[in-house]
């Protein structure tokens, strides 16, 4: 058989799977953010734009919107900031790497939920260890609406810096000894070797987990889901929240997935915004 | 260096563990079960084991199998939905929470018991009570057990200062003052009530609307068709956490939080179900004996004992295959009989006004005759099949007002507002 | 080399520092309840296994474990499987379209669960598969592949040509190319996209809340979210329910390190 007809024997499965289970809906949800949806009152009739025009007067979706940016911008410089950071200070590491990078990857590995219900403890105002730490006093670090977020954040941060770690990490690994010593040689030495060595070289890297992070961000739905519910008073309801409750808990299908629609446009448009970016740095390095 | 052991090995694996998880569900042959789906009951004994297994000796050939459902009422609804929606449930008779009987009934999945139950079985229920239960003029569900809204306060400290139980909410306020100054104990909490985001924090609104003399839809089902009254609801809800006469906490409270509290003697006065008065009364109990029960009070324009009830009732899955049996178990856990089992046996009162006068119950509890008029001059949520979207959806707009993130009039006019646009769905 | 071998001690200290969320709530699993509510002291008086008792004999983590590890391991099977032959169509293969199945696949990494979960359920539902565990093979399978993919095809491309070419002189076809020369040498790259896959499928918590509705098909973390507690919440049972939740993450972390390590920095670094 010839080889473009194996080819497409190989990947017809996977493509039938993906067709079905990824494209489809992707597109089928675009449709039935078009309709009045009610399964279970067998409600289903068009509705044009309505669910969109209802969304942009909507105080409850503009306040998700502003949730979600705040948690994507936060969270991603802190991750980028902290696994920088960590890397750095990782490089010189001879000894117990492996269990260094156990360590790290720990918080990366370990399933969202379970994550959540750790920071949960942690920040329980009477038998939590944050508290404790502070001295016993009653924090409500979950419960206060202007703590609620950066609580969420911190422990976002905390799961997701490992992997910006790992990233830069691995790149510091392929910066030869000889360019830091030459640089010496010239007289420079700690911040102006990182700015005129380190730097350029970990740059790329650093922008392409910028890319991966912030489009996680975008989309992140258990850690706000089980840490919080989007509470207290929606000050940690990002559009991912708001769209699963629209979705099960009031069980409007249409309105739900018109605003999944708004976040998958939102994440594809910054992906495309990152691409370009990261293809004009490479273009003019 | 490909892996064959191991991948036939991983191969037999995958196999075993798929037929594992496709083991079906051990169907019961030889004789008739039903199924029975409720939550557990709380209290100093479950009746209800007992209570079925006098149904199946009486109906003999007969098996019901009783199971438990999830504990948050959230999590129950969810479950219904999906199995509901899928076609055959694995159940006959099931414990819904009265607020959902108008969707279930709505939405096609309940029997209706209309030609089972005489208009006399009917009428032995509280009124609040059948009212949710019957959807264009047919009948639904059973009530099951009761609930109401009620002002617990402690005796003795409003006796110490020649206090009676507050009419209105002015006076409840300057009688937590008056406590608190005469008293002076930093950790005794003024008024505790549910005010976290959930169905509980919806009673407690909708109480503050009726307690104002408005509601939440009018017969149009537009909401809120007073919003001036409804803003004074809110803000007073909001005024008062920030006055100090309830906790900031009370965000945060549902019916355990602020129950606990009040049961270690640290509140005056806390608004909750008749549940509680069953611990407070326990031997145990801190505050035992020293605890009343009143209506709600009220607000400038509204009435006192503006009190939502609650409770649960029994309906019959509309997929059912022993629907005549299902039917008659239902009779016969909502009948006279087995509610009396019920009351003594659990913090549960009935849903038949009649036993609120029986005098072996009233022996055992004597503050059964003082609930009849507080659950008579209660009324249900609105009753809709939409109830439930209803809440859900305005639930975020009064938790910012509690926690003083909205501005009252502000969460009304964007709960209105998406109110509308889901009504808009729900036009026919 | 003293102060190197400090150094790297102060580093591994603080490593374990940053871990300290995970070590608190393993200490949480075995702290007795009497001493978890109010928080008087850091370490306990006792040890206790109360914890892990409720949770392996009245809670429904037992079933859920097998639940998760069942799904997990057949939607890995079913994701590195089809990928792998993907991955070499459109690796050596002259596939029409290739260049833009390719950029597909790499869009179809963003794609936002929460837009594809209210069709999903819809089909599921339509299929009868609600609350079943194929629901949660097939969407997590498909969720996974086009990373599995993506990095398959570009592992199968380090693998000089030149291999396969002398394969094709000795006789073989390219299918039996396929078989014994490329699959063998890609296989610690299979492996490494295996474990990424199970870790999505283990630790995917939205697909699941949404599809299951008992027991018979809800995974771990749904279990955990769920985590029942009647009158206060059990953070000691929680706790150790979360630490049985944490096994296979931590295995993969700990024994397969260096495939996993491999698998992520590759995903990330070719683009």
């Amino acid at each position: 058989m010839s080889d473009r007809r194996l080819g497409w024997l190989l990947l017809a499965p996977a493509l039938l799977l993906l067709g079905g289970l990824t494209v489809y809906p992707a597109i089928w949800v675009i449709w039935l953010s078009l309709q009045y949806r009610i399964p279970v009152f067998s409600i289903s009739r068009w509705a044009g734009l309505a669910h969109y025009a209802f969304l942009a007067v909507d105080t409850r979706f503009w306040s998700a919107a502003g949730v979600t940016a705040a948690f994507a911008v936060a969270s991603v410089a802190l991750e980028c900031g902290l696994g920088l950071g960590m890397a750095l200070g990782l490089r010189g590491q001879r000894h117990g790497r492996r269990a260094a990078v156990a360590l790290l990857l720990l918080a990366w590995a370990l399933p969202s939920v379970v994550t959540a219900k750790m920071f949960e403890w942690l920040y329980h105002p009477a038998g939590g260890l944050v508290n404790f730490l502070l001295g016993g006093r009653p924090v409500n670090w979950l419960g206060d609406p202007a703590l609620a977020l950066p609580s969420l954040i911190a422990a976002d941060v905390w799961r997701t810096t490992p992997f910006v770690a790992l990233l830069c990490y691995a790149r510091l690994l392929t910066i030869p000894a000889e360019l830091y010593e030459a640089a010496e040689v010239d007289g420079a030495a700690g911040v102006q070797a990182f700015a005129r060595i380190t730097w350029p070289l970990v740059r790329p890297i650093l922008l392409v987990a910028l890319l991966f992070r912030t489009l996680d961000a975008l989309r992140a739905f258990d850690l706000m889901f089980v840490l919080t519910g989007g509470g207290p008073a929606g000050t940690t309801e990002t559009l991912t929240v708001y769209a699963y409750r629209a979705l099960f808990q009031t069980l409007q299908v249409g309105f739900g997935s018109a605003i999944g629609v708004v976040v998958f446009a939102l994440v594809m448009v910054v992906a495309v915004a990152y691409l370009r970016l990261i293809h004009r740095q490479e273009a003019s390095a | 260096m490909a892996p064959r052991p191991a991948r036939a090995a991983a191969l037999v694996v995958l196999l075993v563990l798929l037929a594992a998880g496709c083991r079906e569900r051990p169907v019961a042959d030889g004789p008739v079960t039903l199924v029975f789906k409720h939550a557990k009951i709380l209290g100093p004994a479950d009746p209800v084991p007992g209570l079925l297994r006098r149904f199946e000796a009486e109906h003999p050939g007969v098996r019901v199998q009783s199971e438990a459902l999830t504990w948050s009422s959230d999590e129950q609804h969810q479950f219904y939905v999906i199995n509901l929606e899928g076609g055959s449930p694995p159940f006959d008779v099931m414990m819904l929470d009265v607020i959902w009987v108008p969707e279930f009934a709505r939405a096609g999945w309940i029997l209706d018991l209309t030609p089972f139950v005489p208009a006399a079985e009917r009428d032995a229920h509280f009124a609040s009570a059948i009212e949710p239960a019957v959807q264009a003029g047919r009948l639904w569900a059973l009530p099951w057990f009761m609930n109401v809204g009620l002002l617990y306060y402690r005796t003795d400290l409003l006796a110490k200062y020649g206090l009676a139980p507050p009419r209105t909410y002015d006076e409840l306020i300057r009688q937590v003052r008056l406590i608190q100054a005469g008293e002076r104990d930093p950790r005794l909490d003024g008024y505790l009530w549910q005010g976290k985001q959930y169905e509980g924090g919806m009673v407690n609104v909708l109480e503050a609307l009726w307690a104002n003399g408005t509601r939440l839809l009018d017969e149009t089902g537009r909401p809120f068709p007073e919003p001036e009254r409804a803003r004074e609801s809110l803000a007073f809800l909001r005024g008062l956490i920030e006055s100090g006469v309830s906790p900031g906490w009370v965000t945060a409270a549902d019916e355990e939080l602020s129950r606990r509290p009040f049961g270690d003697g640290r509140a005056i006065f806390l608004r909750s179900w008749p549940y509680a008065l069953d611990l407070f009364e326990l031997p145990d109990s801190r505050v035992r004996g020293r605890v009343g029960v009143a209506p709600l009070p009220g607000l400038p324009h509204g009435t006192v004992g503006a009190a939502s009830t609650g409770g649960a009732h029994l309906a019959v899955s509309a997929r059912s295959r022993h629907p005549a049996l299902a039917v008659a178990l239902v009779r016969f856990l909502t009948g006279e009989a087995a509610q009396r089992a019920m009351t003594e046996g659990a913090a549960l009162r009935p849903s038949r006004p009649a036993l609120y006068a029986d005098p072996g119950l009233v022996a055992r509890d004597p503050t059964l005759p003082a609930l009849l008029p507080l659950i008579r001059a209660g009324h249900p949520r609105p009753v809709t099949p939409y109830y439930l979207m209803l809440s859900t959806t305005l639930q975020p707009e009064f938790s910012a007002v509690l926690v003083g993130r909205k501005s009252p009039a502000r969460a009304i006019r964007d709960g209105a507002a998406q109110v509308e646009h889901l009504q808009q769905a729900l036009a026919r | 080399m003293r102060t190197g071998r400090l150094r790297d001690a102060l580093v591994l200290a603080a490593l374990v520092l940053y871990a300290t969320p995970f070590f608190w709530q393993a200490l949480t699993s075995v702290r007795p309840d009497a001493e978890l509510l109010p928080l008087s002291h850091l370490l306990p008086s006792r040890l206790t296994p109360v914890h892990y008792d409720a949770v392996l004999r009245q809670s429904v983590m037992p079933r859920a474990l097998l639940n998760s590890l069942g799904i997990a391991l057949s939607s890995t099977l079913l994701a590195v499987g089809l990928g792998a032959l993907a991955g070499y169509a459109l690796a050596r293969l002259p596939v029409p379209g290739r260049g833009v199945i390719l950029l597909g696949m790499i869009a179809a990494t963003a794609f936002p669960q929460i837009a594809t979960v209210s069709p999903l359920y819809l089909l599921m539902r339509a299929a009868g598969l609600r609350d079943t565990w194929l629901a949660l093979i097939l969407a997590n399978a498909s969720f996974a592949l086009p990373l599995v993919i993506w990095l398959l095809a570009g592992f199968i491309r380090e693998i000089p040509r030149a291999l396969e070419e002398a394969a094709a002189v000795d006789g073989a076809g390219r299918l039996a190319a396929l078989r014994f020369v490329v699959l063998p040498l890609v296989a610690p790259g299979m492996a490494s996209a295996a474990l990424l896959a199970f870790l999505f499928s283990w630790n995917e918590f939205l697909f699941a809340y949404s599809f299951t509705a008992t027991e018979a098909s809800r995974t771990v973390p749904v279990a955990l979210a769920l985590f029942p507690g009647v009158f206060e919440v059990p953070w000691g049972d929680i706790a150790a329910a979360s630490l049985l939740a944490s096994l296979p993450p931590i295995l993969i972390v700990v024994a397969f390190q260096r495939y996993l390590v491999r698998g992520l920095l590759a995903g990330a670094l070719r683009e």
